[in-house]
């Protein structure tokens, strides 16, 4: 009889999972990535230095090859730098090992994919109780806090479908929902409307703006403007470099074509980082400003 | 956690039934005929066991060795020399008789049959008992008093007089060199099984009965061997070893001269003969569970690539190199496991169909059983080692690349 009461210990955590502390929630120290594909050294990133606070609304901007998905990895625990730092939440995981990398990312990170990546043939309750087995929580407590969660995206009604049941924007909000299982500070999502038409894609967004009013640090990655228009920090990549980082005004969907856009231009001119030359400034204004166009088209 | 595993292994196994099923073959046929091979082993040695228990397991006989060159008319056995035996080892001897037996044509009317004849003592019956159906067996009186009277089975009752219930019938047999009447006062049934009557020969065109031995073996004869049954199986073995010393000893022989046929030693050749033919047989068998999880193998890698990016998706979510090698393993184990329940069926099915067939029990030991499924799962682990660390080494960031 004891034996069956008896209850599993939780395992013991190392100091670096238990103990948040850091106000800088993300910091990267003279980041360098390095490919090596045997003929020669590519390089993915050149000394990255950059901050993200708890709380912030971060868009990675840049085109393919910028080394923007090279810098999603990285912040993911999904790869590993060459040389430099990166704390995340106080702790360098740079030099962590890939079972090490797998714990961080279990409890810190919730990824959010562009082609969602749910299980097949696994039900979205069980999708969402996924990084919770990995995290060896209990039975009850994971069918409990993944109903919780499908309910708080809005799948409540569909927790015993499989993913092939879902379409595209239901999906990925399963995926959003697997993402906070293990109440991570940080959310990735990287392409997260990639795949979804415009109205799902504002869905998604809408629902990222909600969980980072409700606490929850989200960085996306994106090279769509109006998506990156979602966010409070649009921080632009080329060539792997930062070639701007810069706050956004919030364009609120309401508002969509009363003048936001000369708002918004406004805002990125102001805050653009002093160290760049006026080389990298100059073009992706102009980038923007077609994006913008197109982006008032889309959603309007 | 191994919970969520199995679930997730069946869910794998599910998605692609048919080919998890051709896959499950290898180990199906595998442990099938490995089952099958194991449990007809047993089930012949369990025959052979009751064939000898019924031609008497505690039975024995003694004589001259066959490569004794000198032999003398005092190596052969004299009715005397049985009594002083009886007096002697009494208390452990159950039945003993001088193995008399002759064949001859019984005639009864017009009908002519070929008739093998047992001397036996009066208390056979105690030895080996029959299924007496009419009239009596053989008497104290009619081995005393040389009565021509004989026991015979349905069979040759029904052979020779064309009625099963032959009591009070006669015929006419040369026994010898001299023509008698003799009258059959019991008739009994064989109870035995296609395989006994196929081992101990019955003919069912001749015939064969019981009669006094002293029919048989005279005062002043001499007969080549002692036949014995012991009184207690645990101790016979001894027993019969004081008895052939003692023989020889009585006529000036070494105890090596002297030889010592027990059925219980004819049935451990029989056994051992049955058990080294499973086994290799068995050992033959076992190679197609090696084809069978090389099969296990291949159909694992060829799953570990086609769910890259699921490996990948779980990396990402927080799987460590273990949860993906034991996720992996688990599915291996439980493909092969499920081949060898499946195998285990249709082996102990072919067994046990066969064994109705023939009118046999078969037997299908549990530890055959536990084994062959211990085994297939540890076939699966085996082979599903290499496909799993495939799985659990991919790099998280390549495989959710992978298309």
């Amino acid at each position: 009889m004891k034996l069956l009461n008896r209850k599993k210990p939780e395992p013991k955590l190392p100091d670096y999972i238990t103990e948040n502390v850091s106000e800088e929630l993300i910091r990267l120290e003279d980041l360098v990535k390095i490919y090596d594909t045997g003929a020669l050294k590519v390089l993915g990133l050149k000394r990255i230095n950059l901050t993200i606070h708890r709380g912030e609304f971060v868009a990675i901007m840049g085109q393919s090859g910028s080394g923007k998905s090279t810098l999603m990895n990285i912040l993911g625990c999904l790869d590993r730098p060459s040389m430099g730092h990166y704390y995340l939440d106080g702790v360098d995981v740079a030099a962590m090992n890939p079972d090490e990398l797998s714990l961080i990312r279990n409890r810190k990170i919730g990824f959010v994919f562009q082609s969602f990546n749910l299980i097949s043939r696994t039900s979205a309750l069980k999708n969402v109780e996924l990084p919770m087995t990995y995290a060896r929580k209990g039975k009850r407590f994971r069918e409990q806090r993944a109903r919780i969660l499908l309910e708080r995206v809005g799948l409540g009604k569909r927790a015993e479908h499989m993913p092939n049941e879902l379409s595209g924007g239901q999906r990925q909000r399963v995926a959003i929902a697997r993402a906070l299982a293990n109440e991570p500070p940080l959310l990735l999502a990287d392409e997260p409307t990639g795949n979804l038409d415009t109205a799902a894609s504002v869905e998604i967004m809408e629902l990222f703006s909600q969980l980072h009013k409700e606490g929850t640090t989200v960085v996306v990655v994106t090279h769509e403007e109006e998506i990156a228009a979602f966010t409070e920090r649009i921080i632009r990549f080329r060539d792997g470099e930062i070639v701007s980082d810069s706050s956004n005004v919030r364009k609120e969907p309401e508002s969509c074509g009363t003048g936001s856009e000369t708002e918004k231009q406004e805002a990125t001119n102001a805050t653009e980082t002093e160290e760049q030359g006026w080389e990298s400034a100059g073009e992706p204004r102009e980038y923007e400003a077609d994006r913008n166009m197109k982006e008032r088209e889309k959603l309007c | 956690m191994l919970i969520e595993n199995m679930l997730m292994a069946f869910s794998a196994i599910r998605a692609n039934k048919m080919r998890s099923f051709l896959t499950m073959l290898g180990i199906i046929i595998g442990i099938g005929s490995v089952i099958s091979i194991v449990s007809i082993g047993d089930t012949m040695r369990s025959m052979f066991e009751e064939l000898y228990r019924k031609i008497g397991i505690t039975q024995a006989y003694i004589a001259i060795n066959y490569w004794v060159d000198d032999v003398r008319q005092s190596d052969y056995f004299t009715l005397d020399e049985m009594e002083r035996i009886k007096e002697i080892f009494g208390d452990e001897i159950a039945y003993i008789d001088s193995d008399a037996m002759t064949s001859a044509d019984a005639v009864c009317a017009r009908t002519t049959v070929k008739f093998n004849y047992t001397g036996i003592d009066y208390n056979y019956q105690e030895v080996q008992p029959v299924n007496l159906v009419y009239g009596r067996y053989l008497n104290e009186g009619d081995i005393l008093g040389r009565r021509k009277n004989v026991v015979m089975d349905t069979n040759s009752a029904m052979n020779l007089f064309g009625v099963e219930n032959a009591v009070g019938k006669t015929f006419r047999t040369t026994i010898y060199g001299s023509v008698d009447e003799y009258t059959v006062v019991g008739v009994y049934r064989k109870d035995l099984n296609p395989f006994q009557a196929m081992m101990l020969g019955a003919n069912t065109e001749g015939g064969e009965a019981f009669i006094p031995y002293t029919i048989l073996t005279w005062p002043n004869d001499y007969f080549y061997d002692i036949r014995i049954f012991a009184r207690d199986e645990a101790t016979m073995d001894a027993f019969f070893d004081n008895l052939k010393n003692y023989v020889a000893k009585s006529k000036g022989r070494t105890p090596e001269e002297f030889r010592l046929i027990t059925a219980k030693a004819q049935m451990g050749e029989w056994d051992n003969m049955m058990g080294g033919l499973a086994t290799a047989v068995g050992g033959i068998a076992a190679i197609s569970l090696l084809v069978g999880g090389i099969g296990i193998m291949n159909i694992m890698l060829v799953s570990v690539t086609e769910r890259t990016r699921e490996i990948g998706v779980r990396k990402s979510l927080g799987a460590r190199t273990r949860d993906i090698m034991v996720q992996f393993l688990t599915e291996s184990a439980i493909l092969s496991a499920c081949g060898g329940i499946l195998g285990i069926l249709l082996g102990a099915g072919i067994v046990m169909l066969g064994g109705r067939l023939l009118g046999v029990q078969a037997i299908v030991k549990p530890g055959v059983v536990i084994l062959a499924v211990g085994f297939s799962a540890m076939v699966g682990i085996f082979f599903g080692i290499y496909p799993a660390s495939k799985a659990a080494k991919k790099d998280p960031i390549e495989a959710l690349r992978y298309e």
